[in-house]
């Protein structure tokens, strides 16, 4: 991310830094998104370490606190869960596990998966033959079996959570990395490098990358909600992250069996789902726009008009 | 086309074998279905007979030899907890997933590729904002919510609708509706993703600039190249399906194969678990044959 | 056009509404929690497929009366200790099958065997009549004689567990039950539905519900919505948290317990300090009306209060931090490792809000100075720590598990959980033993009395478990209905004990 006008090194960082806060403050949507995230980040980072004594302190005559009492501090804004623990200190504490497994699963799938997308869709020879099928098999395996049988031969725990949900999300980033590989080796300027004697590693990523990352980032930004209710759901059967570890997947589903009479318990740690996929999803429509030489002027002129 | 084809079922049959490989052993570290199928105070002769009965003593080769014998015959076994062929369990269900999953992703196809061209068509505009804002946070609430909230509204407090079950066309509509949110957030944001591309790119700008009228002209050729990336996640979201829809399943009573694929894993069924992901494997690999030949279709460039 | 758009309209409002257009006032409708796997009365022990076949198609000789835990008579009329280890049963005569054929004592005894049978798991014989064996010897048309080795003193009790069915069917898992009783299975729509049909020729008295569908619902929110929108009658299990209100919604003690099975023989479980103050750290009391229901009862017994030789004297050891703080203190100092990690393994989906309860037990025990972890698993996982074969290399470890007792004879729940041979068992004391055998053995009035010290004995001298409650269920019965659930509903649904209001 750069300026386009050169100028010498010494003050050439703070101008680009300058430059896209002034384009990401031309989008109010992404400021707010961005700030969220970093919210977000920080109770991750710090939560535990300064909430987790609250977070777990029980008490079962004051289960299920309403949200909106301001007479009890403001621990229990947001209310209690069933075991009277107040809800806001435990999505803090929660971020942590969560974002560590969606993080973890998004990356890991994203970056595997887009990988052998790249090496199925751009090479003619067998590879392009079989990882697309390895697809297939993946895509046919059930999550839950998979689950099951790494947490039976290993133990249950966040990395191999991780492994599980990064395993079963990598068809999609491989398929779709594939699909439009398989177009933009077709193009003009493509086989124009190509003819100009490019190498292929320069190919793939100085003209082809370019071209797909947009897609994968928008899917990414989903699949953050996706691994962390797919978590969730593994944590209601049984498998999976269980109590006393938290997350707010598994806060969702304690609060399933009380949807109808105390729904504070699933909405605030499902909310914090729902606003973090938003954040993210903000942030890359932002970033796609920022990167996109053809379309930086939408964010530019704004800046301007804002300036 | 016939040579694409012809490799393309040698492939998906060599993948498919892989894939009971793989699940028939893989699943058989995972636990006896004997203490899982007996009363807990069973004896410990009793639980022998039962292994006995079932062939669980055998080395595992055995079993598989068995299998595979039986399979070739087009046998899949037995489903131990339900006591009848594991294949007639399956496609009983199967055919509830199936229809549920045509239903849903045909609705979504269309009502994605309307909603997100639109969307792409003034980025940031108010439609833009609303129809994104909206899709994602469908996408990305808890689906269970989505149903239960649904059903208190329209069943128990409106009486629109039945609450679950099957039986008339009204029973379908809560499934259908809660099923269709996911898949049409992320696709429509593929879809308005890629038409963002695909309508900043030269020539649609050119066309444009030359004043090619009507709008819908734009639309088909934009859409035409940015449709890859978008069957493919419309195929990716309906592999999904195909595996079934498991909160959609158990909240509604809806007979699919996702609620039976998680008690026979559970359970340790072995022989519905298997029979279930080779129908349903059968069904995304023929799906994904199905897109690849659309890929090339729409870009007449393509080959494999 | 516009006539084509109507018609098609109301075709699909007729096709809507025709289901229950069509019912009769005496057609009811029961939602299930889960889809039968089989209709078979072999295993009809099973709760749900109980609740559908026990004594709607298929009834027993005998048959348990949990009011006052009396037995009588169904198919028998009459039994009689015929000597030492053979009882003696008269059938009732002018009995029929579902499909026209009569019934006599071959058909017992051909149900005795098919239900005890090689070819067959069938859950009854594994649950009721392991490690015994019984023969049945045909008197005459309507007399059995039934022997057991070894002496069953309650043999005419485990008949009411064992289903008749017609002596011809075969050796395989039916699809389509044949039995005596008032109702006969009409249709099955996998997945759907069961359609039981009031049939003609019934021996009893004719029951007033014609025609009852079970539906299936896993999930609990919506089973519980079911009778207020019509769609259901009867639903058999509701969960805590929606059992709101007074008019249809009714408690009844499930005959369920649950406790902690603690592990005797590691330390420091194998101190009877340690086990002691574990008792002492569960605040019951915190528990009831919260987590878990306020009719449940703090249990002292593995057995519910209506069972043979209930020992009221015990009561549970009172909540005492500092007591209990003490005693881990006393262990301490007479050299036992008391801060080695205790393992706690609970199962998920076990009771309604087990997590919660887990956790909040974690807390108390942490809360008297004891080190415990908790680990949640899932059913196939939780089975292999509950049950024998123990792992060699385990650490001290204490399972949550529930057990059922709902036959009213300690027999079935003594011996798996306390002897030294029992399968869930975490202790062994020679002494126990042979109280155990001696009341397994013992008859008539003196049965109680025997039973009554060996549940002092595991409560007050060994402190063997951590007991915690004898659960209760909830239904929802629509208001139109004259039913209330009982103990009994935890395993069949009679639907003949069902009157309109």
């Amino acid at each position: 991310m750069t300026t386009s006008v050169p100028r010498p090194k010494a003050d050439a960082e703070p101008t680009a830094v300058r430059a896209v806060l002034s384009m990401l403050w031309a989008d109010k949507f992404a400021t707010v998104a961005v700030i969220f995230l970093a919210v977000v980040l920080f109770c991750a980072i710090f939560g535990p370490w300064l909430l987790d004594a609250v977070a777990t302190k029980q008490n079962l005559r004051g289960r299920n606190a309403p949200p909106f009492d301001f007479t009890r501090g403001w621990l229990f804004w947001l209310g209690g869960d069933a075991l009277g623990r107040p809800l806001l200190a435990r999505i803090v504490v929660a971020a942590q596990n969560t974002m560590m497994v969606a993080a973890g699963a998004v990356a890991a799938s994203m970056v595997i998966g887009s990988a052998l997308g790249l090496i199925a869709g751009y090479s003619r020879g067998r590879a392009s033959q079989i990882i697309p099928r390895l697809a297939d098999v993946i895509m046919s395996f059930p999550s839950l079996l998979l689950a099951v049988i790494v947490l039976y031969m290993l133990e249950p725990s966040v990395t191999n959570i991780i492994l599980v949900l990064a395993i079963t999300r990598i068809p999609v980033y491989l398929r779709t990395t594939r699909a439009e590989v398989l177009e933009v080796r077709e193009r003009m300027f493509v086989q124009a490098a190509r003819v100009m004697g490019a190498s292929d590693t320069r190919i793939i990523f100085r003209h082809i990358l370019p071209i797909v990352m947009p897609t994968l980032l928008t899917i990414a930004t989903l699949d953050f909600a996706f691994v962390m209710l797919a978590e969730s759901s593994l944590s209601f059967l049984g498998i999976g992250i269980q109590a006393p570890e938290i997350t707010w997947g598994l806060m969702v589903s304690q609060g399933r069996p009380y949807m109808t009479n105390a729904w504070w318990l699933s909405f605030w740690p499902g909310l914090a789902i729902v606003l973090t996929t938003l954040s993210l999803n903000l942030l890359s429509n932002w970033l796609r726009v920022a990167l996109d030489p053809t379309q930086r002027w939408r964010l530019e002129m704004g800046a301007r008009k804002n300036g | 086309m016939r040579k694409f084809l012809g490799k393309r079922a040698v492939a998906s049959a060599v993948s498919l074998l892989l894939l009971i490989v793989m699940v028939f052993f893989l699943s058989r570290l995972t636990g006896d279905p004997t203490q899982l199928y007996l009363p807990v105070d069973a004896s410990l002769e009793a639980r022998e007979k039962f292994r006995e009965l079932h062939g669980l003593n055998d080395p595992l080769m055995v079993q598989f030899g068995r299998y595979v014998v039986d399979l070739a015959q087009l046998d899949f076994g037995d489903s131990i907890r339900k006591a009848r062929p594991a294949l007639d369990v399956v496609l009983e269900a199967f055919k509830w997933t199936l229809a549920l999953a045509l239903i849903t992703m045909a609705l979504v196809t269309v009502a994605a590729i309307v909603v997100g061209s639109l969307a792409a068509f003034r980025v940031g505009g108010l439609f833009d904002r609303v129809a994104t804002f909206f899709s994602l946070i469908g996408a990305s609430a808890p689906d269970f919510w989505i149903a239960i909230v649904a059903i208190v509204l329209f069943s128990v407090n409106l009486g629109w609708l039945p609450t679950s079950g099957t039986g008339t066309i009204w029973h379908w509509i809560l499934p259908i509706s809660v099923l269709f949110i996911r898949p049409f957030g992320l696709i429509l944001q593929v879809v308005r993703g890629a038409m963002i591309t695909a309508l900043s790119s030269a020539y649609v700008k050119t066309a444009r600039a030359k004043g090619v009228r009507p709008r819908p002209v734009i639309f088909v050729h934009a859409l035409r190249n940015g449709m890859l990336p978008v069957i493919t996640v419309i195929g990716d979201q309906a592999a999904g399906m195909l595996n079934g829809a498991v909160v959609v399943e158990t909240i509604f009573g809806f007979p699919g194969v996702g609620k039976l694929m998680i008690d026979s894993i559970l359970q340790r069924d072995f022989a519905v678990v298997l029979a279930a992901i080779m129908v349903t494997a059968i069904a995304i690999f023929l799906m994904n044959i199905l897109i690849d030949i659309a890929y090339a279709v729409l870009d007449p460039r393509i080959r494999y | 056009m516009r006539s084509v758009y109507a018609r098609l309209l109301g075709g699909i409002a007729a096709f809507a509404v025709a289901g229950p257009v069509l019912a009769a006032d005496t057609d009811i409708i029961i939602a299930l929690n889960e889809e039968l796997e089989v209709v078979e009365p072999c295993m009809a022990s099973q709760s749900n497929i109980g609740r559908v076949i026990l004594q709607n198609i298929s009834e027993t000789l005998t048959e348990l009366d949990t009011s006052n835990g009396a037995l009588k008579g169904r198919l028998a009329e009459s039994w009689e200790a015929a000597d030492a280890d053979t009882w003696r049963f008269k059938l009732r005569s002018g009995v029929t099958f579902s499909d026209g054929s009569a019934f006599g004592a071959d058909d017992v005894k051909a149900s005795i065997e098919r239900t005890l049978s090689d070819k067959l798991t069938c859950e009854i014989g594994a649950k009721f009549f392991g490690g015994m064996k019984i023969t049945a010897e045909v008197v005459d048309d309507g007399t059995i004689d039934i022997t057991s080795d070894p002496a069953q003193p309650i043999l005419p009790l485990l008949m009411s567990t064992l289903t008749i069915v017609p002596a011809e069917t075969p050796l395989e898992f039916t699809r389509t039950p044949v039995g005596t009783g008032p109702y006969v299975l009409s249709e099955w729509n996998a997945g759907q539905s069961i359609v039981l049909d009031r049939r003609e020729g019934y021996w009893g008295e004719q029951p007033v519900v014609t025609k009852a569908t079970y539906v299936f619902r896993s999930d609990d929110a919506v089973r519980a919505a079911m009778v207020g929108t019509g769609e259901a009658d009867i639903v058999p299990l509701i969960n805590q948290n929606d059992a709101t209100n007074p008019a249809t919604d009714f408690s009844y003690p499930n005959s369920e317990t649950t406790y902690l099975r603690v592990d005797n023989t590691i330390a420091p479980l194998n101190d009877i300090r340690i086990r002691k103050a574990m008792n002492m750290a569960v605040d019951r009391d915190a528990f009831l009306g919260t987590l878990i229901p306020a009719d449940a009862i703090k249990a002292t017994h593995m057995v519910p209060p209506s069972t043979l030789g209930w020992n009221k004297d015990l009561a549970p050891l009172a909540f005492d931090v500092e007591g209990a703080k003490a005693l881990v203190e006393e262990a301490r100092a007479a050299g036992v490792p008391v801060d080695t990690e205790i393992e706690m393994v609970c199962r998920t989906g076990n009771f309604p809000n087990v997590t919660e309860v887990c956790e909040a037990l974690q807390q108390m025990f942490a809360d008297v100075g004891l080190n415990v972890k908790l680990t949640m698993m899932e059913v196939a996982e939780w089975i292999q720590v509950y049950s024998k074969p123990f792992a060699e290399d385990r650490g001290p470890r204490m399972v949550m598990a529930m057990h059922d007792n709902n036959r009213g004879d300690p027999v079935f729940s003594m011996f798996f959980k306390y002897a030294c041979e029992g399968v869930q068992s975490g202790i062994c004391d020679a002494d126990l033993d042979k109280m155990i055998a001696d009341a397994t053995a013992a008859t008539g009035d003196a049965r109680g009395p025997a039973w009554s010290p060996v549940f002092a004995k595991v409560h007050n001298d060994i402190v063997a478990d951590v007991f915690l409650f004898h659960m209760v269920g909830f239904s929802r019965v629509s208001e139109r209905l004259d039913f209330t659930p009982t103990i009994a509903t935890n395993s069949e649904l009679q639907l003949s004990q069902i009157k309109l209001k």
